[in-house]
């Protein structure tokens, strides 16, 4: 049952994602700021630390297949969000053995985890000839907005994910988790 | 331990080539969707219908309430307005009567105006900011095919740039650049057309760039219309793109481009008209046969 809630909520995520421009006044959406929602990834972050175990790496395999489904949904260019989060995903699990899974943990990882992976997209983006935007521009214009706005959305879900989340985790760990 | 160290590194590496060999493919010359992709985008965009309903009110409701503060002075406005137009009406009817019994007279049935409409709605946009994408609801199931310009009320907003069963994705005018662009032109009275086009939009200014290449004695002076032409053949001509906001030249002094101001509220789109332009392309083909002979 829980296998089945977790693609569940991140296809719902996905989807919500398209329609998260219409909620922002039309003002902010038209000024230079560009925000840009990682909602799925934010799930994955929540996921990363604490649902999955030191040695399973559900996340890491979401990440990839939400990943492309973003890619193919939204962009029409395969494998570069797949790419960014799944890698960025590896990071953090890497990351995590080290630190307590708590709340500012989170938040540290938090912010780390999306700017590493919308860097990642802008280095992709901009290889391949998609974006042309100085760097200061980017760090300014996209990455910081980009990264207090998922703050936000990463706070508001905290009190009913990670509870849960890490109830499953240790069901996940003794093994009587209902399939 | 070693190999585990080595094992992390192969996996890297496999991912890196799988990422250069996917975006290779995708940025590659393809015309049409994999179907795999098609399948992704079809259940997607089920779902989005569902979920798009619901926000639609929502945002609706906040639309509303600021419509209701100006509404007055609007009002006011439009009269004063529609008084102008009544006369405009009549003017135009007259003139579509005399062209059409002029068109009968020489046997054209058709013209480089017509078109089908089809209507669709936004039910998602994408969330990757750089890439300037909608989703509308209408797909191949409903004649929807790729390079079909898309409009709103107020003027053009992009084209179609791929399509599933019951999706396609529509290209904004704002994410336009040397490789996908449409022909245009502005209209003169008494002089030789310009004619150009649309290849990008520049950020900053919020304006298309309109680069002109074969231009009138007389120079381009702003708030002239800038509309679709028939050159391009895919779309019909007539339609409104937006107006001119300043003219400048390139980067080589070579040509010049005029800023162009969106006639359409790009930012703000939740309904829009599909261009079908297709139907009548066969028998263009046999008026040109029929000319030749």
């Amino acid at each position: 049952m829980k296998r089945l809630l977790f693609p569940l909520i991140l296809f719902l995520l996905t989807i919500l994602e398209g329609v998260a421009l219409d909620l922002l006044p039309t003002d902010l959406v038209m000024g230079n700021l560009l925000i840009v929602p990682h909602w799925v990834f934010a799930f994955l972050i929540y996921m990363v630390i604490f649902y999955d175990k030191d040695s399973t790496y559900h996340s890491v395999v979401y990440a990839l297949i939400f990943g492309l489904l973003i890619d193919a949904v939204y962009t029409g260019i395969l494998g570069v969000y797949m790419f960014s989060y799944a890698l960025v995903i590896y990071i953090i699990h890497g990351l995590k053995k080290i630190l307590h899974g708590n709340f500012y943990v989170l938040i540290l990882l938090g912010i780390v985890g999306i700017f590493l992976a919308d860097l990642l997209i802008y280095a992709i983006y901009t290889s391949v000839g998609l974006v042309d935007m100085a760097l200061e521009n980017y760090f300014l214009l996209r990455m910081l907005p980009t990264i207090l706005s998922n703050l936000v959305f990463l706070i508001v879900i905290y009190p009913f994910t990670a509870k849960r989340l890490s109830r499953w985790g240790r069901e996940q760990l003794t093994g009587n988790s209902a399939l | 331990m070693q190999f585990f160290r080595n094992k992390r590194l192969f996996i890297l590496l496999i991912g890196f080539i799988v990422l250069v060999a996917l975006i290779g493919y995708s940025l590659g010359e393809r015309n049409n969707l994999t179907t795999a992709e098609k399948f992704i985008n079809d259940a997607v965009g089920w779902s989005q219908n569902i979920i798009h309903t619901p926000v639609a009110f929502v945002t609706g409701i906040a639309t509303n309430v600021r419509d209701f503060k100006n509404t007055y002075e609007e009002n006011q406005l439009l009269k004063e307005q529609l008084s102008q137009y009544k006369s405009l009406i009549y003017e135009v009817q007259e003139i579509e009567d005399e062209n059409e019994e002029l068109r009968e007279l020489l046997g054209i049935t058709e013209t480089v105006r017509d078109y089908v409409p089809i209507q669709a709605t936004v039910i998602s946009r994408s969330p990757e900011r750089w890439v300037e994408q909608v989703t509308i609801n209408k797909g191949e199931q409903d004649g929807v095919r790729s390079n079909m310009v898309v409009i709103t009320a107020e003027g053009m907003v992009g084209k179609v740039q791929s399509t599933a069963e019951f999706t396609s994705n529509v290209q904004l005018l704002t994410g336009f650049d040397q490789f996908n662009r449409i022909s245009a032109t502005i209209s003169r009275d008494e002089e030789d057309d310009i004619f150009g086009m649309i290849e990008g939009f520049d950020q900053e200014t919020n304006s298309l760039l309109f680069r002109i290449i074969e231009e009138s004695d007389n120079d381009l002076e702003e708030g002239e219309l800038v509309v679709s032409s028939e050159l391009g053949g895919k779309f019909p001509a007539g339609l409104i793109i937006g107006t001119v906001k300043e003219v400048v030249s390139d980067q080589y002094g070579l040509t010049r481009i005029a800023m162009v101001e969106p006639a359409a509220d790009i930012y703000d789109i939740r309904h829009v008209i599909v261009v079908d332009r297709s139907l009548d392309e066969p028998e263009e083909e046999g008026n040109d046969e029929e000319e030749d002979e």
